[in-house]
């Protein structure tokens, strides 16, 4: 009797909700109709406008093309993707998202904020600015990969995961976050493309949220043994003709009582893998010296860096958070933005290396 | 007229569930936003002071409990009070567990619209997670007590989300400077009955005092379940400092949840979804418990106390919280917490019981034993 009592109330209730029209679930997720959407590229649109692309259908195999729209939000960009492709493109699968540099140096706040507020894009979503036209790049492979925006994705993961301090991958919640943490700046990786390469080139320093200058190369390279990861598989430097491997480095930061000088000490450890120059590291003299000359080099190498950080007056390194202290009042940001400006920096070098074995002299 | 046995009794309880529904009636909604209110890191004292206090405050309660004046049941708050005053408390009572009831249900009901269902219309959800408390309430006041046990398990885990946060290169100590406050915060009284309202939820007991077994030590297991609030409120507030910086949580709302939304999970990748979907077991204990209450208040406050409960009379204050509910989400409720007048109100209510209710019954008692 019981039973049967609920069965009816359980199947009114239904009847109430399905007859009436009434639904309360008023969207639609069935799974044939909708296809994910893996990247977004921001480009300037002119007049104020955000030019943004995608490529559909992604992982699927079916005919791939390139959606383009000139709208004036981000999200109307999603919504007229739509009325073009005969899927509804949902954003849950986002993973990048690709920001023009000429875009980037205007700002991208409102961007960060619109795609952290939508509750169905992961925060970890990979931000990355790219310096080129990144849709003439996917025009032209097209036909020569399949899953391009897949394998892209997959490298962003790689080397995020691994954590071999190659490439600066940073997430949509890293970024956030170090904008809004007194003494740090963000930072993103840049990509080089043209019509047939997209390459790692550098780490973007940002100002709030603008660009304000990248670096390259060495430079990078630095960047990543002294923050991001303190370590590198692979130190090539070629104007010495040697090439270190596992590199790690190990950083120190002093700043002294008045704020007018810092000295900064990184332990470096690694194995020199090639050598191809005159010296011969078999002699200790000879192999002091090459220890001497990379010493030298890339000293001169990090307070470029640092002095590039100094003029663009970001603190990516967090150099700012050693003046807190646990019983003090912290100084604000712009005070310590005019410290760090003048600040004089000493650079020091602590290498161990290990020589090169089995070697023809 | 069929008679419902929601009241009656036919065993007690002892510690475990004390401690239990302590822990869970503290920890209710709070938990998802309690670093957006503290977030400096000096806060965490906050907590531990007002945990301290909150302990003081049990100590009376508990005095309270274990003396032999103090009345078990209904009949002996009459012989304490007389009849008249008992109601009027009773209606107190119940206007302020009407509120809480309330605003608890809207609370939840937004972190699920806004984070689930965003496009379901909000009366809907109120309907539903209305028919889940009836459902449940309906089973008794003691089979809901028992149900602390299921709400406990399933949320108590969530915890251990919290973990990965403390894991380096998230976290960095500097995060938590400086630990010592330089200046104070101009709302710090806010921020400090936001704290004490948090730790209330024990004078809630006075409510199903026939059904503890009386001769228990209750002073140790409310010490138990408030040592574990505090524990899981300092590891919550610690977990967001790591993860947001102070900076960066004044202005994100509802932290917690953004929080689990960054971990990884290889089968799903909104474990935001899954928190939520089981605080509502947890929220559903608190709603039923809070529904009998309700009933059984109005049922003094009518002076039909010793009639048999009945199915109407169920129904009808049931169907009075769920009119409520809609009255005050369709007028006053506004969503985004921070001005939010219905929660200012609840914090502030959660806070004065607590505050009032454990000194007035002891005041009452020793009064009554000098006369």
């Amino acid at each position: 009797m019981r039973q049967i009592k609920r069965a009816l109330l359980g199947g009114l209730l239904s009847a109430i909700l399905l007859i009436t029209g009434c639904s309360p679930f008023v969207e639609n997720n069935t799974i044939e109709e909708i296809a994910p959407v893996i990247f977004w590229f921001i480009k300037d649109g002119g007049e104020g406008k955000l030019n943004i692309s995608t490529l559909v259908p992604p992982l699927i195999k079916e005919k791939k093309r390139l959606l383009s729209k000139n709208v004036e939000l981000l999200k109307q960009g999603g919504k007229e993707f739509n009325l073009v492709y005969y899927r509804e493109l949902k954003n849950g699968q986002l993973r990048m998202i690709l920001i023009n540099e000429e875009l980037a140096k205007k700002g991208i706040l409102s961007m960060i904020d619109t795609l952290l507020n939508d509750p169905n894009i992961s925060q970890r979503l990979y931000v990355a600015i790219v310096d080129g036209n990144f849709s003439d790049y996917i025009n032209s492979q097209l036909s020569q990969q399949a899953n391009l925006d897949y394998f892209l994705y997959r490298m962003f993961k790689h080397y995020e995961d691994k954590h071999q301090g190659e490439m600066s991958i940073v997430n949509l919640h890293q970024f956030k976050n170090k904008l809004y943490t007194p003494f740090s700046d963000p930072i993103l990786p840049v990509f080089k493309v043209d019509k047939n390469n997209f390459t790692y080139q550098g780490t973007a320093f940002f100002r709030h949220d603008k660009l304000i200058g990248k670096i390259n190369k060495i430079d990078d390279e630095i960047l990543q043994l002294i923050n991001n990861d303190h370590y590198l598989k692979l130190l090539p430097l070629p104007e010495l003709s040697v090439s270190i491997d596992h590199v790690r480095g190990n950083t120190y930061m002093k700043l002294n009582q008045d704020y007018s000088s810092l000295s900064f000490i990184v332990h470096l450890s690694g194995r020199i893998d090639e050598y191809r120059g005159n010296k011969n590291l078999h002699d200790y003299e000879d192999f002091l010296a090459l220890n001497h000359e990379i010493n030298a080099f890339l000293k001169k190498h990090t307070v470029d860096l640092l002095k590039k950080m100094q003029e663009w007056k970001v603190d990516p390194l967090e150099v700012g958070k050693h003046t807190l202290r646990p019983f003090k009042k912290s100084m604000s940001e712009k005070e310590w933005s005019n410290y760090w400006s003048k600040m004089n920096i000493n650079v020091e070098y602590q290498i161990d290396l290990d020589p090169l074995k089995n070697m023809n002299q | 007229m069929r008679s419902l046995s929601i009241f009656n009794k036919s065993s007690t309880f002892d510690g475990i569930y004390v401690i239990l529904m302590v822990n869970r009636l503290q920890l209710l909604y709070y938990f998802f936003i309690l670093p957006m209110y503290l977030v400096y890191p000096y806060m965490i004292w906050g907590i531990i002071v007002m945990g301290v206090l909150s302990q003081f405050n049990i100590m009376l309660f508990s005095k309270w409990f274990s003396s032999v004046t103090s009345p078990k049941d209904y009949q002996g708050f009459v012989k304490l009070f007389g009849e008249p005053t008992v109601r009027i408390f009773a209606f107190l009572g119940w206007m302020i567990i009407l509120v809480k009831i309330t605003i608890i249900t809207l609370s939840y009901i937004e972190i699920v619209h806004q984070f689930i269902f965003p496009g379901m219309n909000m009366n809907w959800l109120i309907f539903f997670i209305f028919l889940l408390t009836c459902y449940i309430a309906g089973h008794g006041m003691e089979k809901t007590i028992r149900f602390v046990v299921i709400s406990f398990l399933l949320s108590v885990w969530m915890l251990l989300l919290f973990i990965p946060f403390y894991i380096p290169p998230i976290a960095s100590l500097q995060d938590l400077l400086p630990i010592i406050p330089t200046e104070w915060p101009k709302d710090l009284w806010n921020k400090l009955v936001f704290l004490w309202s948090c730790y209330s939820g024990p004078e809630l007991l006075v409510f199903m005092l026939p059904w503890l077994s009386p001769e228990q030590k209750i002073l140790k297991y409310l010490t138990i379940a408030n040592a574990f609030s505090v524990m899981e409120y300092v590891i919550v507030f610690v977990a967001s400092l790591f993860f947001f910086g102070s900076n960066y949580l004044l202005i994100s709302e509802f932290p917690v949840i953004n929080m689990i939304r960054y971990l990884q999970s290889p089968v799903t990748e909104r474990l935001d979804m899954i928190m939520i979907s089981i605080h509502m077991i947890h929220f559903a204990f608190a709603a039923s418990i809070f529904k009998l209450f309700l009933y059984g208040g109005a049922r003094i406050v009518m002076g039909t106390w010793n009639k048999p409960s009945t199915l109407i009379g169920f129904m009808a204050s049931c169907s009075l919280i769920f009119v409520c509910t809609i009255i005050v989400k369709e007028t006053l409720w506004m969503e985004g917490t921070e001005e939010n007048i219905g929660l200012m109100v609840e914090i502030g209510l959660g806070a004065l019981t607590y505050l009032l209710v454990p000194s007035f019954l002891l005041m009452a008692s020793k009064r009554r034993r000098r006369v």
